[in-house]
């Protein structure tokens, strides 16, 4: 049983700071995803947790015992390395059980021909083999115990090294990029079985990954980061309908929400000329009483329609990928100007997915209709969500 | 394919051979002129093939002249300052390698530096020095005397071996609960091994052939190396040229057997496996 608890941890090298005052509360057994793009600070919170960086500032807990400060080994956490960091020169068998035989180890282990008896015989103890067999078996490596981490392909080797962490059967796995060197489709497999590793052998994990994807699909929980701060923390489905601010909505989300600049006028939400009822659960919404507001919308809440009419913004097709399943159509909306600051283009389109193969072209004119329903409000000075003054109930649990 | 030859591939292969040729023919003499009679050493035309027949040449030298002394004292000098060298040195190459220090640079230059000056220069100070700490006459002294020349090198060669094991594996092993000295021994010094044996090498090199402190620090009959035995032997009055090269080759012979032994392990592609390249 581990609970994490992280007060106020911070990071800085020099004058530059990685990990700003981070509070964060992970429950046992949950599956803590830290998302994030590239620098903002995942690796360093990670390695914070593992111990293989101190903490410039602030506490991190496991339970009740503090353990910022404690040297790695005696955090009881398994740390799984983006590069596998596997020990080239032992045999996948020695490598899983490494850590089991440094649990016992002596001084003298070190004495050639002594340590290499005492370090094989732990290795052929009942209880240490049973274990390794085991997790070799679930991890689909019996055949290669006795090869050489050189003679295994990335994906094996990133079971060995998930192997290395499952025999320790430590409280808290933590996982840096795991997959991240391994090609699509072996990454989909991998993710699976990381998540079974998770409901099988419970324990709390913490994930870093920089493709939401993969946090969409394994975690229970998401903190997602950008340049040291969190940005939100809370359950997937949360971040996904109720992101927190304008980063969030377009970090999370394949094509990411769309923001559309709109006022609201006279009880009624305006987007260029056009003009919709508000539904019931944005109305009395406002940013301190000002009229524009960023009205951020799923592709999913767009559908893409050959004739206009009341309820819908005029545009013009800029772009159509096809998936598959469904198609991407890019519009360049008539009337409307969207608020998606990441993009080069002074105006970018917005995004929305239709069923089957589209067979719009690029220029065609055509309507788009709004779904309100799952509409959210930002705001457009701060780029925070915009909620009722009823605050929603959507705590974490 | 088989109708044009392949000119590259010649040429590369002439190279080889005449480097080889050029490398074993020193030895090749060695040999015949060891087996050859004085009388006919300076005959105008050169024997080119060895005479077996006078293989005993081998077995005077070993019954004439102290040789077998000579070796073992070499031998000993030699396998003394490649054990210390090699001990001494692996910490200061982690160091090197893997901490952030004040002085460090300047640590790796004065490392640096010590190459430079040459042993003759410093005969004489470390001939005081250990007198005074009753070194002179020991092979004791020799080994530590040798030891400090190698150690620098080896250290710095060390060094760039232990830049290349990758950071990772290292807090992999701190993770799984070693300690810092755990880490040197139980992952570092397997990783570089192929160094470690080359730096072995060089460090025994260096104490077998090893001439002028050898002269100078030791004078006991009995605690002759052969660099310097042989060396007393050339010269006086006349030499015995057959039996000087019989001597030279059975002092090169144990050098080139452990370079062999040695070559074995020194291959590339240790730390393969361990990260994605
Ligand atoms: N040892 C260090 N010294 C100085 N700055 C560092 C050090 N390690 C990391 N940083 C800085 O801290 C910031 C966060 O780095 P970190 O490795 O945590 O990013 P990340 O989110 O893991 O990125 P990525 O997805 O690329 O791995 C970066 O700006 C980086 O330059
Ligand atoms: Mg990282």
């Amino acid at each position: 049983m581990a609970a994490i608890t992280l007060k106020n941890v911070t990071k800085t090298w020099g004058h530059v700071s990685a990990v700003s005052d981070i509070n964060l509360d992970v429950p046992d057994g949950e599956f803590l995803v830290l998302l994030g793009p590239s620098g903002c600070g995942k690796s360093t919170l990670l390695r914070m947790l593992a111990g293989l960086e101190t903490v410039s500032n602030g506490e991190i807990h496991l339970d009740d015992r503090r353990v910022d400060g404690l040297p790695p080994s005696a955090r009881d956490m398994a740390f799984v390395f983006q590069s596998y960091a596997l020990y080239p020169h032992m045999t996948v068998r020695r490598n899983i059980t490494f850590p089991l035989i440094m649990r016992r180890h002596r001084w003298w282990f070190h004495i050639p021909i002594v340590g290499h008896l005492a370090k094989r015989a732990i290795e052929r103890s009942p209880e240490v083999k049973d274990l390794v067999d085991r997790t070799a078996k679930v991890l689909a490596l019996t055949e290669m115990l006795d090869r050489h981490p050189r003679t295994l392909s990335g994906g094996q080797r990133q079971r060995v090294a998930l192997g290395r962490a499952m025999v320790r059967q430590p409280e808290v796995f933590l996982m840096d990029e795991p997959l991240s060197n391994l090609d699509a489709k072996l990454r989909t497999s991998m993710r699976a079985e990381i998540t079974k590793l998770h409901r099988e052998v419970g324990g709390t994990f913490v994930y870093v990954t920089h493709d939401q994807v993969e946090a969409m699909t394994m975690g229970t929980m998401i903190a997602l980061m950008r340049k040291g701060v969190v940005q939100q923390f809370g359950r997937p489905r949360d971040i996904y309908t109720n992101p927190a601010n304008t980063y969030v909505a377009r970090f999370i989300g394949t094509p990411p929400m769309n923001l559309i600049k709109a006022r609201i006028e006279e009880g009624q939400l305006k987007v260029g000329e056009a003009a919709f009822a508000l539904p019931a659960h944005l109305s009395g919404i406002s940013d301190e009483g000002r009229a524009e507001v960023l009205l951020g919308l799923r592709p999913e809440s767009l559908t893409i329609s050959p004739v206009g009419g009341a309820g819908t913004l005029a545009g013009e097709v800029g772009l159509v990928e096809h998936i598959g399943a469904e198609s991407l159509v890019s519009v360049k909306l008539a009337h409307a100007e969207t608020a998606h600051e990441e993009e080069e283009q002074e105006q970018s389109g917005v995004m929305a997915t239709t069923p089957g193969y589209s067979e719009l072209k690029v220029g065609d004119r055509i309507a788009v209709g709004v779904n309100l329903s799952d509409a959210v409000f930002f705001s457009t000075r701060t780029g925070e969500r915009l909620t009722a003054k009823v605050p929603q109930l959507e705590t974490v649990r | 394919m088989r109708s044009t030859f392949n000119w590259g591939h010649g040429l590369r292969l002439l190279a080889i051979v005449s480097l080889l040729a050029a490398a074993a023919f020193p030895i090749y003499w060695m040999l015949v002129t060891s087996l050859t009679p004085s009388a006919d050493l300076f005959a105008d035309t050169p024997h080119m093939l060895p005479d077996f027949s006078r293989i005993e040449v081998f077995e005077e030298v070993f019954r004439e002249i102290p040789v077998a002394t000579w070796l073992a004292n070499s031998a000993i000098v030699a396998t003394g300052t490649m054990v210390l060298s090699i001990a001494l040195a692996i910490l200061p190459a982690y160091t090197l390698s893997r901490f952030r220090f004040r002085g460090k640079g300047a640590l790796g230059f004065t490392l640096f530096v010590t190459q430079m000056l040459p042993e003759a220069m410093l005969v004489v100070p470390l001939y005081a020095i250990f007198g005074q700490l009753a070194l002179l006459d020991t092979l004791t002294g020799l080994i530590l005397a040798n030891t400090a020349f190698t150690v620098p090198v080896i250290t710095w060669i060390l060094k760039g071996a232990i830049d290349g094991v990758p950071i990772d594996v290292e807090e992999a092993a701190r993770i799984d609960g070693c300690s810092r000295i755990d880490i040197v021994l139980s992952v570092v010094i397997p990783l570089v091994a192929p160094t470690l044996a080359a730096a072995g090498v060089i460090a025994f090199f260096h104490g077998w052939n090893e001439y002028v402190f050898a002269q100078t620090l030791v004078s006991s009959q009995s605690l002759q190396t052969a660099s310097v035995g042989l060396a007393g032997f050339v010269g006086e009055l006349s030499t015995p040229v057959h039996s000087v090269m019989a001597v030279g080759l059975i002092y090169t012979l144990p050098a080139v057997a452990l370079y062999l032994v040695a070559q074995r392990y020194v291959v590339a592609g240790m730390t393969a496996g361990s990260v994605k390249g």
